[in-house]
């Protein structure tokens, strides 16, 4: 009984509350995003219709060079579908995968913007780094 | 490339981990991946490796975005559930004051009257058992084979403790105190001080072995002489202001038992603790066991019986084995014939307070039937007091039924809504408790006085373990029955209301109310019985006169009783005056070895065989059928004696005056034949009789002028010390002396009383309590009936006649119950009442009359209300 009406509560708090809410928090936390999140929002982009959850874990250790865990993938594709970077929908089951579908995840605007924020901050940094070039003294 | 595997699944139990721990909505697709990454790594390393990678993975998963119960919006407290019930409780105590108050008050009551008999209970299993080597500690009884059946006392030869000890491996120690009949009364004095003490005898291992701590002295010494004496701490303050200044001090000790008087010079070796209150065994100063010796040869003898004897048995020795071989063995290390007769056997010591009764050999409970009883009659108070509870919910469930459907209908489990259920049945049992425990602090020194105990609210775990234990119980048996059923409704049909109650439901709840109301009535017919019983002994004329007669015990030996008699006969309000040897109301004189008909046969029986000196016939008023009774005229010696009725039927003598029987070696004449009396318990039929001739008892009879009681006994009592200076003058009047004798009974009679009342009003407390809701419910019904032409004593009738037929049925089961156990119960006693009909009859007539008072009130203020206002709404 007690999960029934948590979920009527949810289901308010969904439609009426979560879009203000959002708005809201996205405004604020923008630019809130992890390190690890935002490479692998970046590979969700790279992969297109193939990001789903191994394709993506495959993809960031062949760049990376070291193995990555099926948990800190997911965590980190759950916490920005939360923060609503990432949207995503079912896709095809395979034998492989034991009969379980895949979950193709695509970036939002909101992610696009976030990524191209944070490449912005970084470009503005880089370029403050070649301006003050190694050779520049104060005296 | 390698073979595959047969089976390349995942490893099971991370698996199922991983099922039980993700969140739902993610785990098939969290599942596929882990699968998808197995597959994978199988083509790369080996099945072992593979799996513990899947293992290590399946542990990595472990992250708060995707774990089940870390997410903040599924998280629930465990609590508010809880809360929840908890609210919903207090609602419904404030919206039902009327059914709150009688559930709160019953169950209180009920659990205030188990509290009480729990505390009662526990009290008595805890006698005796403190010793140390309790579970080791047993005490030797005899079976003695007499004609007619086997009687079993504790009493034995001092000397059988030694033997016992030395011959028998499995005793590790014997103790030896003495018998009862032996126990040295008397008074301390030193240095002016003077102290009564009730003593005891006991040999010099006694403090080794059992658990009466020392304060002073060393449990090795402190007897080791038979000049030593051990003081209680009281008797130690009272003479000596501490029990370290009473060590080593002189006492001059004068005791008394069995009419005679020693004195001795002891000295204070050690101060023991005062015995705890659960101690069967109360005694202020412990003397060593052969000043018993010295003051009476024959308590140093295989042929008396002077001693009760305690052995230490080893650890796992078997009783049964043990008992059957210590049978013969008074007869063999006594070498006395008549010894053949007594098997020994031993019985756990802190067993006998309980199990202390044997009939013909054969253990047949003693108190413990009394605990038993009242634990029952706990039991059922608390039952009765469930009951309005059960009966007060289920009644109330249409006013419950919208809260079920809502709660129902939007995904209730069943066995949520029994929780909420229990749970406020468990808060009605604490609030109860609580309650409870006041009305108990309020009651125990009440309860201790007529119990005769020194009961305290301690705080032990066990104690607490208990309590707690009676809660739950009482909150899990009140409300299971609603708990099960209420949650049982089906919400489609309770939302739209038209659920009514069901047949089956009124069956349960009429048969609660019979259930309730057989118990009650049960419990009045005992309380009846009991009570006519004890009026019937009390009142039961015992063949002699109790009122108006004094007892005391003369005290110093040096006066001969014949003086002091003809002093007493002087004092103008005393009618009579003489003395025997013994008391008459709990005597236990006995003799064998008479022969009548000149048979070795005739010596077997035995006979009470109480020692009389004048005029003690005269002064209880004894009446004399045939010959006379002792007389100084005919100067009367041991040679003549006076039977009894039964002792003539068993002698069968058809003139029995001037007969001669033979006694031993001599003859003695029978000079009269006294009515049959009772002499010693009422449990006992009239025994035969033989009444001795002896002029030197010390126990002194006075039968007193009617009105002038007062004045005579304070002339008594000076003329008592005027002869025995220093000794204190305590006496008794017979008839109190007689009550005393069936205190038990008398305490259980009183308890019974309070506990059937409880009984009979918590149960009309439910009857009032579902009238009322009857009532209520029917008001629409009653409004109707009125406006046709019903009068206020036909709608009273109507409503109560249900409740009569459920109490009329009540009644008819619990009679035939109630005569039953109120048969067995009085078929202890030799002398009892008849089983009237008309006692079944006053049970069930107060039991009816009861529920009607309680039924008739409600009924009739519902059937008086004006119809206007219960079909206004409408």
């Amino acid at each position: 009984m007690w999960s029934k009406l948590r979920m009527i509560k949810t289901a308010i708090a969904n439609k009426i509350y979560s879009p203000i809410l959002s708005a809201i928090t996205n405004k604020m936390k923008i630019t809130k995003i992890g390190e690890f999140e935002e490479l692998v929002l970046l590979t969700v982009i790279v992969l297109q219709r193939e990001a789903y959850g191994v394709a993506i874990k495959k993809e960031l250790e062949e760049r990376i060079g070291n193995s990555i865990s099926v948990g800190s993938i997911q965590s980190a594709l759950k916490r920005m579908e939360e923060k609503g970077f990432l949207t995503s929908h079912f896709g095809e089951a395979t034998a492989k995968r034991g009969g379980k579908r895949k979950r193709i995840y695509s970036a939002t605007p909101a992610g696009h913007s976030v990524l191209a924020r944070m490449k912005e901050i970084r470009a503005g940094l880089w370029s403050s780094i070649s301006d003050l070039s190694p050779g520049f003294s104060f005296g | 490339m390698k073979e595959q595997p047969p089976d390349p699944r995942p490893p099971q139990w991370p698996l199922s981990f991983m099922r039980w721990a993700i969140r739902e909505d993610y785990l098939e697709e969290i599942e596929g991946d882990m699968e998808e990454v197995f597959q994978d790594n199988l083509e790369r390393y080996s099945l072992k490796k593979t799996k513990r990678l899947y293992t290590v993975e399946t542990l990595k998963l472990l992250r708060p975005a995707i774990l089940k119960h870390f997410n903040p919006q599924s998280f629930v407290p465990p609590t508010a559930m809880f809360r929840h019930n908890l609210l919903i409780s207090y609602r419904g105590f404030l919206r039902n004051k009327t059914s709150f108050l009688i559930n709160l008050i019953g169950l209180s009551t009920g659990l205030a009257c188990t509290l009480l008999i729990y505390l009662w209970v526990a009290d008595e299993l805890s006698v005796d058992s403190f010793h140390e080597i309790d579970p080791q500690l047993y005490q030797v009884k005899l079976h003695i084979q007499k004609e007619e059946n086997i009687q079993t006392e504790d009493d034995t030869p001092a000397l059988l403790a030694q033997a016992m000890a030395e011959e028998m491996p499995e005793v590790e120690a014997a103790v030896v105190i003495n018998a009862d009949f032996c126990k040295p009364e008397g008074i301390l004095s030193h240095e002016g001080q003077i102290q009564a003490s009730n003593g005891l005898f006991a040999s010099s291992n006694f403090f080794e072995q059992l658990s009466y701590p020392l304060i002073e002295g060393n449990t090795a010494y402190v007897l080791s002489d038979k000049r030593n004496i051990v003081l209680s701490e009281d008797i130690a303050i009272k003479m000596f202001l501490s029990a370290e200044k009473a060590m080593g001090k002189t006492l001059t000790w004068k005791f008394q038992f069995d009419g005679e008087t020693f004195e001795e010079i002891v000295q204070v070796a050690g101060v023991y603790e005062d015995p705890p209150d659960n101690a069967s065994l109360q005694f202020d100063a412990v003397a060593h066991f052969d000043l018993l010796i010295k003051a009476d040869r024959w308590a140093g003898h295989w042929s008396g019986s002077y001693a009760k004897t305690l052995l230490v048995l080893k650890k796992d020795t078997d009783i049964q084995t043990f008992n059957d071989k210590i049978g013969d063995f008074l007869f063999t290390s006594s070498q006395l014939p008549w010894r053949k007769n007594s098997k020994v056997f031993v019985q756990q010591y802190s067993q006998q307070y309980l199990h202390g009764t044997y009939e013909n050999g054969v253990q047949l409970g003693g108190r413990i039937v009394y605990v038993r009883l009242f634990s029952i009659v706990a039991l059922f108070i608390l039952l009765i007091a469930c009951i309005n509870f059960m009966n007060l919910s289920t009644a109330q469930a249409s006013t419950k039924m919208k809260e079920i459907g809502v709660k129902k209908a939007i995904g209730a489990s069943r066995r949520e809504l029994i929780w909420q259920f229990l749970s406020e049945s468990m808060l009605m049992a604490v609030l109860s408790f609580f309650l409870a425990f006041c009305l108990v602090l309020l009651i125990l020194p009440h309860f201790n006085e007529l119990t005769d105990k020194s009961i305290r609210l301690v705080f032990e775990p066990n104690v607490l373990i208990s309590l707690a234990g009676i809660v739950l119980f009482t909150g899990f048996v009140a409300g299971s029955y609603p708990a099960f059923y209420l949650s049982g409704f089906d919400p489609i049909s309770v939302l739209k209301g038209r659920r009514s109650s069901s047949a089956g439901e009124q069956w349960i709840r009429q048969g609660l109310v019979i259930f309730q109301f057989t118990l009650s009535v049960i419990l009045i017919v005992g309380v009846l019985v009991v009570k006519q019983q004890m009026t019937y002994i009390q009142t039961k004329h015992l063949g002699f006169q109790r009122d108006h007669v004094i007892s005391f015990l003369m005290g110093n030996s040096n006066k001969a009783p014949a003086l002091f008699l003809r002093e007493l006969k002087q004092i103008p309000g005393v009618v009579l005056a003489s003395n025997m040897n013994g008391n008459i109301l709990s005597g236990y004189d006995n003799q064998s070895g008479y022969s009548w008909r000149g048979e070795e046969a005739d010596k077997k029986f035995r006979f009470q065989a109480p020692r009389i000196g004048y005029d003690v016939i005269e002064t209880l008023g004894m009446e004399m059928l045939e010959g006379r009774s002792f007389s100084r005229e005919f100067n009367d010696g041991t040679s003549h004696i006076i039977i009894n009725e039964t002792a003539l039927q068993l002698m069968q003598l058809d003139n029995p005056i001037g007969t001669t029987i033979g006694y031993g070696s001599e003859t003695r004449e029978i000079i009269g034949l006294v009515k049959d009396f009772h002499y010693g318990s009422i449990h006992r039929q009239v025994e035969p009789l033989i009444f001795r001739f002896r002029n030197g008892g010390r126990d002194i009879l006075v039968n007193i002028q009617a009105g002038t009681e007062k004045a005579t006994i304070s002339q008594i009592e000076d003329l008592y010390e005027t002869f025995h200076p220093g000794f204190p003058f305590s006496f008794s009047f017979l008839d109190q002396e007689y009550q005393q004798l069936y205190e038990a009974e008398e305490r259980v009679a009183a308890l019974s009383g309070y506990f059937a009342i409880l009984a009979i009003l918590i149960s009309c407390l439910g009857l009032f309590g579902l009238t009322a809701f009857m009532a209520e419910r029917r008001s629409k019904e009653i409004g109707i009936r009125k406006i046709l032409g019903a009068s206020i004593w036909g709608i009273t009738r109507m409503l109560s006649l249900s409740f009569t037929k459920m109490v009329l049925l009540a009644i008819l089961i619990a009679l035939p119950i109630g005569y039953l156990i109120a048969n067995r119960w009085l078929e202890s006693f030799a002398y009892r009442i008849e089983l009237h009909w008309w006692l079944f009859m006053i049970a069930a007539v107060t039991a009816l009359l009861i529920a009607w008072l309680t039924v008739g009130f409600q009924t009739y203020r519902a059937a008086r209300i004006d119809p206007v206002l219960c079909l206004r709404d409408e």
